[in-house]
């Protein structure tokens, strides 16, 4: 029974320390993201506007709908989802690097995921369940 | 076998004629045909029936097969008929399946004892099929302007019956176009005991579209030629097809007309083989490629590819960045040649070849806001050749005549790697810096579902500091750098370094441990280390940053450095007099910057009016701590030697004449302080007093 009460124990200290990790953490690389993020922005709000991209339920861009862009211009739009995508990766592991738990990387990328959806404006596609939404 | 040959051997058979021909025309003909087969078509129990007085001549067909589809109880009538030795003629006729009607009119005219036959069926959206058939082995048909729209409207039913599969494909991706053809079918005859068929088809405004607009093509020009040829094994088939219009994107390419394929082959119940085809693509010089493509399902199942002299500037932005990269579209650069070969067998890809002749690849410098900036990272020309087998190690040998990483250039190398699978082992990489090398020793990768890791050793053997500070644009700097790492590890997003790397500079030494680089080719590239400076030259430091004059030695300890973007924006430095017994002097000039440095009221009023009589002071220790962090430095001096005032000594004077240097600016913005550096070395001009 003690080994029990002991493993229960340190599954919840675990979860504590893991449910302590700050999101809202800030270092020159992170900010660096962000400046980056902030500024592709301009171009991807439009694209979220139209629904050709929308939020994904694993923290990513996804280029949904590709028709609502020019066909010449659906390979550089594929690229600015990916620049984003690459940006939002090494935020999500920076974030867990600077909370000094690389190890939280796939729970710091689910649970901005879920802040991105939450926080979409109405009429922005977001992926919940699995299939796609119009918030 | 059976049905190859019954295909072959396409009978239409008169087996019973009975007509009663008077002289002033034909009162009543009953023909019973049978079976018509074809490749992919099966027409049974034909009976055509016309007698004098009635509506028109009728067509029964019991079963029509096509392909995998059949029909039974087809049934064309004709309301507008005559009968005339020897034709039947119709116009107007209707065909109907079972009850429904075929949205399309048939005109005809045929002659019975010849079995020549011309049909014209017209569709009501205007296109017209002709169908003629000479009565002996030719039948020709043209399709004129049919709107492949029409599968999906009129047609939809119609499709859905010919291909449920491929009327549901047409129609999820809304396919449009024009399509004019005109098809010969040579039967087997006397003359040439082989069935033929010849198609031009030309297909015009084309478009279609998944509906996640992944897969897409707009005002879409096609044409192709095609022959074939039945034999033993199936159809002998040669064609042409050329894309002349029209652009496509087929996620994550973007193409454009231009492209020509010739290809030859055979196609049988079970299988396409493309037994050699050639493609004319913008900045390739040959490609060639054979195919096996098994029929049900349709699957590729083994296919050879070459390529010969592909112009990598133009195949790199068009097809490899997107590909591989899309997220360095903006950066990445291509030059120089390569050639290629691959391989798949049974689905799987079983070799690859690739050969470079003089490439170039380049990675643009990125800056903080993630513009494009700086010459970043560039390797080339570059040749050689990087074999890999699914089934065995191959052996990679490249050589490199150079390259440059941001200011840095770097001299010609060699890399020799044993790929094997998902794992690459590098043989050592000796990569010449300046006068000294950057060498990878016993590098190893492996590709796995979270990307590149691996680990191996570094070794920088010893280059000048005087060159490197050249190179850089820094001020110049006499010593040597050089750096033993045996314990590198990479993984997705961060390089790290477990060894130290070693500068001897300013008659003393400076040691970075812990060095880790995270995120190296992005806008978040990030330089972690711990460094340990010990009896630098302070004579020398200050003449090289033209900062005044100190004599004596120092130590530094910076724990928790961290460069973004080459810039400091995280450590903790200590920075203290190192021990032992050596002249410590201070000049005029030097106070002044140091005070300058440390804010207002640095430097004790009282001790103005010394500073100003004595060119150089006596001074007992130095000490500077500095915790950077969020753009503030926190700053205080020499350890324990507070003051009751707040102030903190930075230069404790000793001998005569001596003075101290106090700050009492604790905290500080660190661009201003850069840039008051940056001022007094650039501009080497004193600075203001408070």
């Amino acid at each position: 029974m003690r080994w029990l009460t002991a493993g229960l124990l340190s599954w919840m200290m675990a979860f504590a320390v893991q449910a302590q990790g700050n999101l809202e953490i800030d270092t020159p690389a992170i900010s660096a993201l962000k400046a980056s993020m902030k500024q592709r922005h301009a171009q991807l709000r439009p694209l979220y506007v139209s629904g050709a991209i929308g939020l994904a339920a694993d923290g990513s861009v996804a280029l949904r709908d590709a028709s609502a862009v020019p066909l010449a211009q659906r390979g550089s739009v594929n690229a600015l989802v990916a620049a984003e995508n690459a940006d939002r990766s090494a935020l999500y592991r920076e974030v867990a690097r600077a909370n000094q738990h690389p190890e939280w990387e796939a729970d710091v990328r689910s649970t901005f995921a879920q802040r991105w959806i939450d926080r979409a404006p109405a009429g922005w596609w977001v992926q919940r369940g699995g299939t796609w939404v119009k918030k | 076998m059976a049905a190859r040959a019954a295909a072959r051997c396409c009978c239409l058979a008169l087996l019973a004629l009975a007509a009663i021909l008077p002289v002033q025309g034909i009162e009543r003909i009953q023909l019973s045909i049978g079976d018509i087969r074809a490749p992919g078509l099966s027409v049974q129990g034909v009976e055509l029936q016309f007698a004098a007085g009635s509506k028109g001549p009728e067509l029964r067909i019991a079963h029509l097969a096509l392909g995998e589809r059949a029909w039974r109880g087809l049934h064309l009538s004709c309301p507008e008929a005559d009968a005339a030795f020897p034709e039947i003629r119709c116009r107007g006729g209707e065909i109907r399946v079972g009850a429904k009607r075929l949205p399309l009119n048939i005109d005809f005219r045929f002659d019975p004892l010849t079995s020549a036959f011309d049909a014209v069926l017209r569709l009501s959206s205007g296109s017209t099929v002709d169908i003629h058939h000479d009565g002996g082995n030719l039948v020709e048909a043209a399709l004129t302007r049919f709107e492949i729209g029409e599968l999906s409207g009129d047609l939809a039913g119609f499709a859905a019956q010919v291909s449920p599969a491929l009327a549901a494909e047409l129609a999820q991706h809304a396919a449009k176009g024009t399509v004019d053809a005109r098809l010969a079918w040579q039967q087997a005859g006397d003359a040439d005991p082989h069935e033929k068929l010849q198609l031009q088809a030309r297909l015009s405004g084309g478009s279609f579209s998944s509906p996640d607009g992944l897969q897409a093509a707009e005002g879409l020009a096609l044409s192709l030629d095609l022959t074939a040829r039945a034999l033993a094994a199936g159809w002998d088939w040669q064609g042409r097809l050329a894309w002349e219009g029209g652009e496509a994107y087929l996620h994550p390419l973007y193409l454009q007309s231009g492209p020509v394929l010739q290809a030859e082959g055979r196609l049988n119940d079970d299988e396409l083989v493309l037994r050699m085809a050639t493609l004319e693509l913008e900045g390739v010089d040959q490609f060639a490629l054979t195919a096996r493509i098994a029929r049900e399902p349709p699957s590729l199942q083994d296919l050879t590819l070459s390529l010969a002299g592909g112009d990598l500037a133009i195949l790199g932005p068009h097809w490899i960045t997107p590909a591989l990269a899309p997220a360095l579209a903006d950066r990445l650069r291509f030059a120089g040649h390569a050639g290629a070969g691959a391989e798949i067998r049974n689905g799987q890809l079983f070799s690859l070849d690739l050969v470079f002749d003089g490439a170039g690849l380049s990675l643009a410098g990125v800056d903080e806001g993630g513009e494009v900036r700086g010459r970043g990272l560039a390797f080339g020309p570059l040749s050689g050749h990087l074999p890999w087998s699914a089934t065995a190690p191959t052996r990679a040998s490249l050589q490199l005549e150079g390259g440059h990483w941001e200011a840095l250039s770097l001299g010609a190398f060699d890399v020799d790697a044993l790929l094997d699978g998902g794992q690459v082992a590098f043989g050592q990489i000796r990569i010449p810096l300046l006068d000294g090398a950057l060498v990878l020793d016993g590098l190893a990768l492996e590709h796995g579902a979270e990307g590149w890791r691996g680990q191996g050793g570094v070794v920088v053997e010893p280059l000048s500091m005087a060159l490197l500070t050249q190179a850089l644009g820094w001020p110049s700097m006499s010593g040597i750098l050089s750096a033993s790492m045996p314990g590198m590890r990479v993984s997705t997003g961060e390089i790290s370094l477990d060894g130290a790397l070693v500068v001897s500079v300013f008659d003393g030494y400076l040691q970075a441990t812990g060095l880790r680089v995270s995120e190296p080719f992005g806008v978040a590239s990030n330089l972690r280390a711990d460094i340990e400076a010990r009896h630098l030259d302070l004579a020398q430091l200050t003449d090289t940053f033209s900062f005044g004059s100190i004599s004596g030695y120092v130590d530094a300890d910076v724990k928790g450095l961290e460069l973004a973007g080459w810039r400091p924006v995280a450590f903790d430095l200590r920075l203290a007099s190192s021990p032992g017994s050596y002249r410590r002097r201070i000049s005029q000039r030097a106070v002044q910057n140091i005070g300058a440095l440390g804010g207002g009221g640095a430097i004790a009023a009282l001790q103005r009016g010394v500073l100003s009589v004595f060119d150089t002071f006596g001074y007992r220790e130095l000490g500077f701590h500095c915790v950077l962090a969020n753009g503030i430095c926190e700053m205080s001096g020499i350890a324990g030697r507070e003051r009751p005032d707040g102030g903190f000594p930075i230069v404790r004077g000793g001998g005569i004449p001596a003075l101290d240097v106090i700050g009492y600016n604790r905290r500080v913005d660190w661009q201003e302080l850069v840039d008051r550096i940056q001022r007094v070395i650039e501009n080497n001009v004193a600075p203001e007093l408070h």
